[in-house]
Order: structure tokens, then C-alpha cells, then sequence
């Protein structure tokens, strides 16, 4: 289901379908404080580790989704102000879409420390690479997984991608849209819990290409 | 400090066996399914017979009290009276000029009572923040000491004093603010109608009645994993490094908002420390 509303926000279709279940309202703006207070508060609340300091830093996108607990409270105007936001500036890789290497998406799917870091104890390393897809996703057969996003068990399956069809236009077009998917996520799902990967440049666009090989690939275990 | 540990065990005997041997460690958190499965197991055990290691901490609390002077703290009640008054905490304390909460004011105590400086403080609150196996914090024990004097009283928040209903609507637009690297907010966790995990854990949430009073009236909580029981402020630097937000610094406004927010949602529940998870 989720799935569905997904693909159709990324061809365009249903933007009005979404927007239309409208409920809830914003977070509450409080009169008694304002949001140079907040932002305030939460500087002084962090290590000033300068190395960390541009975490701080909220885009135009993370703002607008801060006003709204879910993206059913949003309005039109402001789903559509962040997919426009998150459409524009989705980097490929140097010879565009590719199929990229399965066993290395594989890695990177896995690895739950990607840009964690607090000096205490862990051994946490700042430039550690990992989307940590496991927390949020179930993905390969018998590995545990979380359930806020959707199962992505036998993905490329549900794509319709076999051997045969590997590299049609169609099927290269269809790497494109997962793509941005992991790229930007809020290119897809305006606001959603799902991290912008290579947006942040946590991912690199080849780190992408070898996630989505490994989400699509026929001979990728996630569609065994 | 490790005789201080010895008397602690030694008051609560029946609890020695709980304790694992293992020396103290750093936290590695990708375990093996074999360890994973050996946690299990002696989390189930420790819940069929009713054992909390984490009350240990209540007696290492009580003599660290004495040490520190800390008999003469107000937590709002007047100096060193403790029966329910963490229950209503966080409030606003006119000696400080300030909103704190339970930990904070423990802070402001042991500058002005132990003689520590704010470094000191810091250095004692994040003792064992990382660590794992038998790490045994004075500060762990005085934060459990003080809220398990709060145990049976319901958690009053006094939102109709506008100082802490500011904190309040501030920790609230925090727990609402997507920012760094991975576009969290606290609400990406613990938000929802819907019943969400992350890998296997069952995530609280803000919008499903109740649950955000069974979340913070159970800390400090003891991590069989860790085998120490973690503070609230530790919680939140936990959850705000899994975020990937800059690292969170105990005591500061930021973690009395947080508090403000959570424990006044919770307003009306019955405090019952320490809880106990895996
Ligand atoms: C914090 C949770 C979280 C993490 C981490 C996460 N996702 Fe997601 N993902 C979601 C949610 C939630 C959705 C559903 C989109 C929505 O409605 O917001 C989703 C949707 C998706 C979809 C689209 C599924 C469809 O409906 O067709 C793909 C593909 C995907 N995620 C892949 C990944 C990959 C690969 C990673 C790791 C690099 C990852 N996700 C990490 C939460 C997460
Ligand atoms: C990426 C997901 C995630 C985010 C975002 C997150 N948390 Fe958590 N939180 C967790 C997990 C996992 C636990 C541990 C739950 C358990 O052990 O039962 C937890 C536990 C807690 C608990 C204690 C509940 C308990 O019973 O142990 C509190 C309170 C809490 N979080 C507050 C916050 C606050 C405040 C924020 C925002 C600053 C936040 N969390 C953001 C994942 C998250």
C-alpha cells in the first residue's frame, strides 16, 4: 500500500491523492516561545566539537517538515514545496544509472555505524559508512529487521526484473526511480522518516548504484 | 569506590549472583547471535525471578549522599528531604533562578555542596557512559537512590507555572525538530498511532496513551546489555547519537526541556525505579 502511494507521488500522479486525507494541523505554535529560543536552547545543548558544528544547520526542507507531526497534516502547498526542494540536486553517478555491485550494496545496507559518533566510550569513527537500512526495513529472507518503513523483501521481484529484462530501457528507468528513492527520499515521500542519504553525502552516488543493485539485482539474495 | 561497591552488594546480597563477571569494557554494539541469545536468556531469568540488579544502585546512592554532602540539597521539598520529591520535578527553583529537573539540580548540588566544578560534575555524570560490565557510577547511585524515594508517587508536574510550562512548549518544539545528517527528530521514534520497532525493539510513543508515562517513570532503567542502569540524560545522548545529532551534553537547558515535555506528558504516573530492559 505504502508501496503503491510511493511510486505514484514519483510519477506524479497522486500529489492531490495524499494531500487530500489533511487532519491534525501543525505543531502547536507556542506564543511563549519563539524559534530563535529553540534554536538557541539546542545549541547550548550540544558539544561544541567543531567538527560536528554544521549538524546544527537545518535546510529549508527540515524545517518545513519540523511544523508538521505527519506528513497527513501537511497541506498541499508544503508537500509540494519539499518535493521541489528534493528533486532538484539528486546527483548520478559520473556515467549516469548503472547496475552497480550487489555485494558491496549489501555491506552498506548492513552496517548500523554510518556517521555515528559521541566521544564517550563507543567505537563509533565519524567517517564510518552505513545506511543502517536493518533498523527501519525487513530485507533478505530470515534477517531481522525493523518495521517502520516497509518490507523490501524480494524487491526487484515486485519490480518485475529478471535476467531477461535486466537492461531494457524500462528496467534501467525503473533503477532510476529507486534511486532517487535512496538519494533523496523526500523526493518520494515528502517528510518521511527515511533518511536522505546521498543528499547528506553519507552515501556517494556509487555507494546508491550499489544499494539499488542490491535491492534489484536477480541475483541479489533480497529476491531468492 | 570499589569498597563502596563491595558494601553495596553486600547490603542487597541476593542480588550478587545477577551481576556478570566481566571486567569493564567498552560498549561494542554489534553482538553475535550467540551473545544475542545469551541475553535473552538471562534477561527472561532475571524477569521470572523478580531480580532488578539495578537497586544495587539505591544502596551505592545512599552512602555517595553522605560523601557528597548532598543531604543538604533541596530538591524542593527543603534541603535533604527526598520522599516524593523527584515526582515532581522538573520545577523552577529560586536559589538557581531556574527550571531543572532531577539530574540537573543533582548537578547544581554538587558544585555547591561537594565542591566540584562544572568539568567535575560532567566527568562524574558520564563515568560510565560507553562502558560496559560491572561499571558502577556514584552518580548512577544517587540519581536511583533519589528516585526510588519517589516510588509509589505519581509524577506533578506543575504546568500552571508559566517558567516551567516555557520549558515545557520548548521541549516540545525540540522533540519536533528534524535536523542533521539523518533528518531525525525525536517524533521519527516515538510518534505515531502505529506500533512501530526498530530491529527488534518496540519504540514508545508520544501519541499512544500512556506510554510516554510508562517510558520515563521506570528510569533510571537497568540495561542487562550494559549492566548499569542508565540515567535519563544518558537516554538522551543515546538516542541523539543514534540520530546522528551533535553529541548532547548533560545538565544543559536542552535535557531540562526534554524532561519538562516528557514528564509532564506523563503527569499522573506512578514512579517505578528502576525499570529493567535488555
Ligand atoms: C529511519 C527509518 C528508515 C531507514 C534507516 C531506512 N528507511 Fe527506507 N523507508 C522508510 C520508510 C518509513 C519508508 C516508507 C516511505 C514513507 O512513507 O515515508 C521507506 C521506504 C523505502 C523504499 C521505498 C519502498 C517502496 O514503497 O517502494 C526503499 C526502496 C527504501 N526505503 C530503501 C531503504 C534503504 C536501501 C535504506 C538504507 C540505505 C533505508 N531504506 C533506510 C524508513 C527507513
Ligand atoms: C532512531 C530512532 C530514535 C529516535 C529518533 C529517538 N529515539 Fe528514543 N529510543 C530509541 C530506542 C531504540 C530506545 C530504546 C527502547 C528500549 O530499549 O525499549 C529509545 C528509548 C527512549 C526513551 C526511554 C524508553 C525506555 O523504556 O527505555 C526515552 C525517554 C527516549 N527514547 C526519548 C527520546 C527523545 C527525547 C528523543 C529525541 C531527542 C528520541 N528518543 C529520539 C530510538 C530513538
Amino acid at each position: 500500500m505504502k508501496r503503491i502511494v510511493g511510486l505514484m507521488i514519483v510519477s506524479g500522479i497522486l500529489i492531490g491523492g495524499v494531500v487530500a486525507q489533511e487532519k491534525g494541523g501543525k505543531v502547536k505554535k507556542q506564543e511563549s516561545v519563539r524559534q530563535e529560543e529553540v534554536r538557541e536552547l539546542m545549541k547550548s545543548g550540544f558539544s561544541n566539537d567543531p567538527r560536528f558544528a554544521w549538524k546544527l544547520n537545518q535546510d529549508e526542507a527540515q524545517k518545513i517538515c519540523s511544523q508538521y507531526p505527519s506528513r497527513e497534516s501537511m497541506p498541499a502547498s508544503a508537500i509540494q514545496k519539499v518535493i521541489e526542494l528534493s528533486t532538484s540536486g539528486i546527483n548520478y553517478p559520473q556515467w549516469g544509472i548503472y547496475w552497480g555491485d550487489w555485494k558491496e550494496g549489501k555491506k552498506l545496507v548492513e552496517s548500523p555505524r554510518g556517521g555515528r559518533f559521541a566521544s564517550y566510550g563507543f567505537s563509533d569513527n565519524p567517517a564510518d559508512k552505513g545506511g543502517n537500512c536493518y533498523a527501519c526495513h525487513l530485507i533478505e529472507k530470515g534477517m531481522p529487521g525493523g518495521t517502520m518503513g516497509p518490507n523490501l523483501y524480494q524487491y526487484g521481484k515486485r519490480w518485475n526484473i529478471t535476467k531477461e529484462n535486466m537492461n531494457s530501457p524500462e528496467t534501467i528507468e525503473k533503477l532510476r526511480i529507486v534511486y532517487n528513492i535512496i538519494y533523496n527520499s523526500w523526493s518520494a515521500f515528502p517528510c518521511s522518516s527515511m533518511p536522505r542519504f546521498g543528499y547528506h553525502g553519507s552515501l556517494s552516488p556509487n555507494d546508491v548504484a550499489n544499494i539499488v543493485a542490491f535491492l534489484l539485482h536477480p541475483e541479489s539474495p533480497v529476491n531468492k | 569506590m570499589k569498597k563502596k561497591l563491595l558494601l553495596g552488594i553486600f547490603a542487597t546480597g541476593a542480588l550478587v549472583g545477577a551481576l556478570s563477571t566481566k571486567a569493564i569494557a567498552q560498549v561494542e554494539e554489534e553482538l553475535s547471535p550467540e551473545e544475542e541469545i545469551r541475553l535473552v536468556q538471562e534477561f527472561n531469568r532475571m524477569l521470572a525471578e523478580g531480580i532488578n540488579p539495578g537497586e544495587i544502585w539505591y544502596e551505592v546512592g545512599k552512602e555517595a549522599i553522605k560523601k557528597y554532602n548532598l543531604d543538604k540539597c533541596d530538591l524542593g521539598l527543603g534541603p535533604g528531604v527526598f520522599k516524593g520529591a523527584a515526582a515532581q520535578m522538573p520545577r523552577y527553583f529560586a536559589d538557581a533562578g531556574k527550571v531543572m529537573d532531577l539530574e540537573t539540580r543533582v548537578g547544581w548540588c554538587l558544585q555547591k555542596y561537594a565542591g566540584m566544578s562544572k568539568e567535575d560534575v560532567l566527568k562524574f555524570v558520564r563515568q560510565c557512559w560507553g562502558k560496559t560490565g560491572n561499571c558502577v557510577s556514584e552518580y548512577d547511585g544517587i540519581i536511583m537512590y533519589l528516585t526510588m524515594e519517589s516510588n509509589g508517587h505519581k509524577i506533578n508536574v506543575n504546568l500552571k507555572d508559566p517558567r516551567v510550562k516555557r520549558m515545557y512548549d520548548l521541549g516540545k518544539q525540540v522533540y519536533y525538530t528534524r535536523m542533521g545528517p539523518w533528518d531525525f527528530n525525536c517524533a521519527t521514534c516515538h510518534a505515531g498511532k502505529q506500533e512501530v520497532r526498530i530491529r527488534a525493539t518496540k519504540l514508545w510513543s508520544a501519541d499512544r496513551p500512556g506510554e510516554a508515562g510508562n517510558a520515563v517513570s521506570i528510569f533510571p532503567k537497568y540495561l542487562v546489555r550494559w549492566g548499569l542502569p542508565m540515567t535519563m540524560h544518558y537516554r538522551y545522548a543515546e538516542c541523539m547519537r543514534q540520530m546522528r545529532w551533535p553529541e548532547f551534553i548533560p545538565h544543559s537547558d536542552l535535557g531540562v526541556a526534554l524532561s519538562t515535555y516528557l514528564y509532564g506528558l506523563a503527569n499522573g504516573t506512578e514512579i517505578k525505579a528502576p525499570g529493567i530492559g535488555r
